[in-house]
């Protein structure tokens, strides 16, 4: 039974993950196509786009995170995070681009209070600097973060030591500042290591927000190996096979040299934590507004996406459309078939993850999460280009490319990692005197299953799932090169019309996009609502 | 009549917990077991229900009414535990909980018994209510009639009064013991509350060595 019920994440899961990394070692030891790499005009302006834009977007979001968490005064803000994160990279990007491009909603203000009759001649989008993909990174990861400290602050046994610790440090004399700082940071931090590396990994590696939003003379680097890949000349795409591991290793030094600052931060700590006590000021009334501007910025990206989706000709500096259309709608209801490939895709990998991640949990030892555990992590951390091009590699080799089977591994691989860190969790923690109690009333393995311990669990699954769904619906990578052209998704097509000018039809596709996670998450939350409000 | 022979229970790394436990608990009469912490008395009854930690090896002979029980497997044991918390199903009504435990039988019949023990505990008109609204004492006495309800051959008790203010565990012992008695079947209880043994009852004590010594 055990090795039946680990069978399915094992044949979907991490023999998929194994090959798609050993396809990629060709790439690796690909000299020639390094060397064609690094001659590239624009290899070393992109990598240093790259390091800037990932790390900038990295520190901003963890900064901006800490002190919201630290506004927030121990008030759990998991839960009004998950509002942002049911919101996809590449619709906010699309919306942010919409409120700052020089014929965007901002400019259209300006003009309003300063008579302006053309558009400015600012380079907001796709600057090349890389600033607006930054602030698009920083909205996006802000509040994935803030969702993970707040996860961690909040889990019951972290929780309970927190709060004796804070007061202790309070009653010796430290203000919150300091409490926080002291107590609080050096605790979270290290927990918190996989959401930052993620987050990491995710800056300095993104294709689709780049492609919306990025510089593009040069591009990132992501975006560069990306154009690479996709190219029908063989030379060209080995070139980019090069650059997707030179992307893994960048994520890899940077990481690394993240860690060691850690260790180099130990050795000055004495004088950090040995700092007498201070009062502290109480807090700069700034922090509490920050929270707030992200939900604002949230909310006028997905506002300027509604107006710009019915909206027809539209003259610069005019406030409001002159047409009011329901042009794009209907593009999009002619022709369904990307939406309905995205959702078929979500349900048939939220369900199937799901199903496997709980036969696993449920007969395998936990000491078996040690090996699925850190494959899930490495999914979550590697470059998704690294990963994708393996699968590509692979499904090649198998013949596959372009097949609904490879489509749907390609969604798979991802949305079971999601679906395991969540789940294993709450899953492995499951008090097991409740099966003790089952049993002992005489209930067999599968009563007590279907009537305590899923109903249990129910909040932890359905979320799990809805957040499985998520991550199905805005693959645009993995999706892109498994589906050979003969498959189109959401995201794919909103980034094919992204690079075209009509901006209708882009802000449809990227409210639809973010509808269906967002619907996700409602019916979760709906179906997971406890029969009554315990205290 | 539940009977432990040559009971040896084990940690992962080899270190014995328990070495050569033998006892029994004739048919309505509550065995005390006490020792120190990590004594391994929980592990023990664990053991008997059939849910050890698969970390622990363990060797012995548990037969219940004179039938062998360890290759049973726990919801066939007919053994019902009761622990420190009530563990009432948290998204069941009291009913629904104690209709968990009822055997399979025509439902009036399941209805007319879930009452019964309703009544039994006083709790007529609670039949309804989420757990979460039932005060302590509540709570204990229809975790107990629960664990009845399922017609169990053998009950393991581990510290279940424990934590109950100190006032209500008078009336809880007695209403437990009470039901047992009743019942005719033998219980084990592990507690470290010398007050919890039953009036007249035999008290057994784990050493630290493991073994088991008669009070």
């Amino acid at each position: 039974m055990r090795v039946l019920a680990a069978l399915p994440l094992v044949l979907v899961f991490l023999l998929p993950l194994a090959a798609s990394l050993l396809f990629v070692l060709p790439d690796a030891v690909n000299a020639g196509a390094l060397r064609e790499l690094v001659a590239h005009p624009q290899f070393s302006g992109a990598l240093r786009l790259s390091l800037f834009t990932g790390l900038a977007s990295t520190a901003l979001s963890l900064l901006a995170a800490l002190a919201i968490t630290f506004a927030a005064g121990g008030r759990n803000l998991a839960g009004r995070a998950g509002v942002f994160l049911a919101v996809p990279h590449l619709s906010l990007a699309i919306g942010l681009a919409f409120l700052i491009m020089p014929t965007g909603v901002v400019a259209r203000l300006f003009a309003l209070l300063a008579g302006w009759n053309a558009p400015p001649q600012w380079v907001t989008t796709q600057d090349p600097w890389g600033f607006s993909l930054i602030v698009a990174l920083v909205l996006k990861e802000t509040p994935f973060l803030v969702w993970a400290f707040a996860s961690l602050l909040n889990r019951d046994d972290l929780r309970r030591q927190f709060e004796g610790q804070q007061a202790v440090a309070r009653s010796l004399g430290h203000g919150p500042a300091s409490t926080f700082l002291r107590i609080l940071l050096p605790q979270l931090l290290p927990r918190a290591a996989g959401p930052l590396i993620a987050v990491l990994a995710y800056g300095l590696t993104v294709v689709d927000m780049a492609l919306v939003i990025g510089p593009t003379q040069p591009p990132v680097l992501a975006q560069l190996v990306w154009t690479d890949i996709n190219d029908a000349d063989p030379a060209v795409s080995a070139r980019g096979g090069a650059g997707v591991v030179v992307l893994g290793l960048v994520v890899a030094l940077v990481v690394a040299a993240s860690a060691l600052a850690a260790v180099m931060f130990k050795k000055v700590r004495q004088r950090f934590y040995g700092a007498a006590p201070r009062p502290g000021r109480g807090m700069p009334r700034g922090l509490a507004a920050l929270w707030p501007a992200f939900l604002a910025i949230y909310a006028a990206a997905v506002l300027i996406m509604i107006v710009q989706s019915l909206s027809g000709h539209w003259p610069f500096p005019q406030r409001l459309p002159d047409v009011v259309t329901w042009k794009a709608w209907s593009h999009l209801a002619a022709d369904p078939a990307p939406l309905l490939t995205s959702l078929a895709l979500a349900l048939a990998s939220a369900a199937a993850a799901l199903a496997a991640c709980v036969a696993w949990l449920e007969w395998t030892p936990a000491r078996a999460d040690r090996v699925l555990a850190p494959a899930a992590v490495l999914v979550l951390c590697l470059p998704a280009l690294l990963l994708a091009l393996g699968e590509y590699r692979l499904f090649l080799a198998l013949g596959v490319t372009g097949s609904a089977a490879a489509l749907f591994l390609a969604h798979l691989l991802p949305v079971t990692a999601y679906v395991f860190l969540l789940l294993a969790g709450p899953y492995r923690a499951f008090d097991p005197r409740w099966q003790a109690t089952a049993h002992g009333l005489r209930a067999r393995r599968l009563p007590f299953l279907l009537r305590i311990k899923w109903p249990m669990l129910k909040a932890p699954l359905l979320s799990a799932a809805a957040i499985g769904f998520a991550v199905s619906v805005v693959q645009f990578v993995p999706a892109q090169l498994a589906a050979a052209g003969r498959f189109a998704t959401l995201p794919m097509e909103a980034v094919t019309l992204s690079s075209g000018g009509n901006r209708a039809l882009i802000a449809t596709y990227g409210l639809a996009l973010m509808a269906l996670p967002l619907a996700g998450f409602l019916l979760a939350s709906r179906l997971s609502r406890p029969r009554w409000s315990t205290p | 009549m539940l009977s432990l022979q040559d009971i040896a229970i084990s940690m992962a790394d080899g270190t014995p917990l328990i070495t050569a436990v033998s006892l029994e608990a004739a048919a309505g009469e509550t065995v005390t077991l006490m020792g120190p912490s990590g004594s391994g008395k929980s592990s023990l009854l664990s053991f008997i229900g059939g849910d050890l930690t698969s970390a622990m090896t363990a060797t012995g002979r548990v037969t219940l009414n004179g039938k062998d029980i360890l290759h049973l497997p726990p919801e066939r044991r007919r053994i019902a535990r009761l622990f420190q918390d009530d563990l009432l199903f948290p998204h069941m009504t009291v009913a629904e909980n104690l209709l968990f435990a009822v055997p399979m039988a025509p439902q009036a019949e399941r209805h007319a018994k879930m009452q019964q023990a309703l009544a039994d505990a006083g709790l007529e008109g609670f039949a309804n209510r989420p757990p979460h609204t039932l005060s302590g004492g509540q709570r204990a006495r229809v975790a107990l009639l629960r664990a009845l309800l399922a017609e169990p051959q053998a009950l393991l008790l581990d510290e279940p009064f424990s934590k109950l203010d100190r006032d209500l565990r008078a009336t809880i012992r007695a209403f437990t013991f009470d039901h047992i008695r009743a019942r005719a079947i033998p219980a084990l209880l592990v507690t470290h509350d010398r007050e919890d043994v039953p009036a007249g009852g035999r008290v057994l004590e784990i050493t630290a060595r493991g073994e088991i010594r008669h009070v």
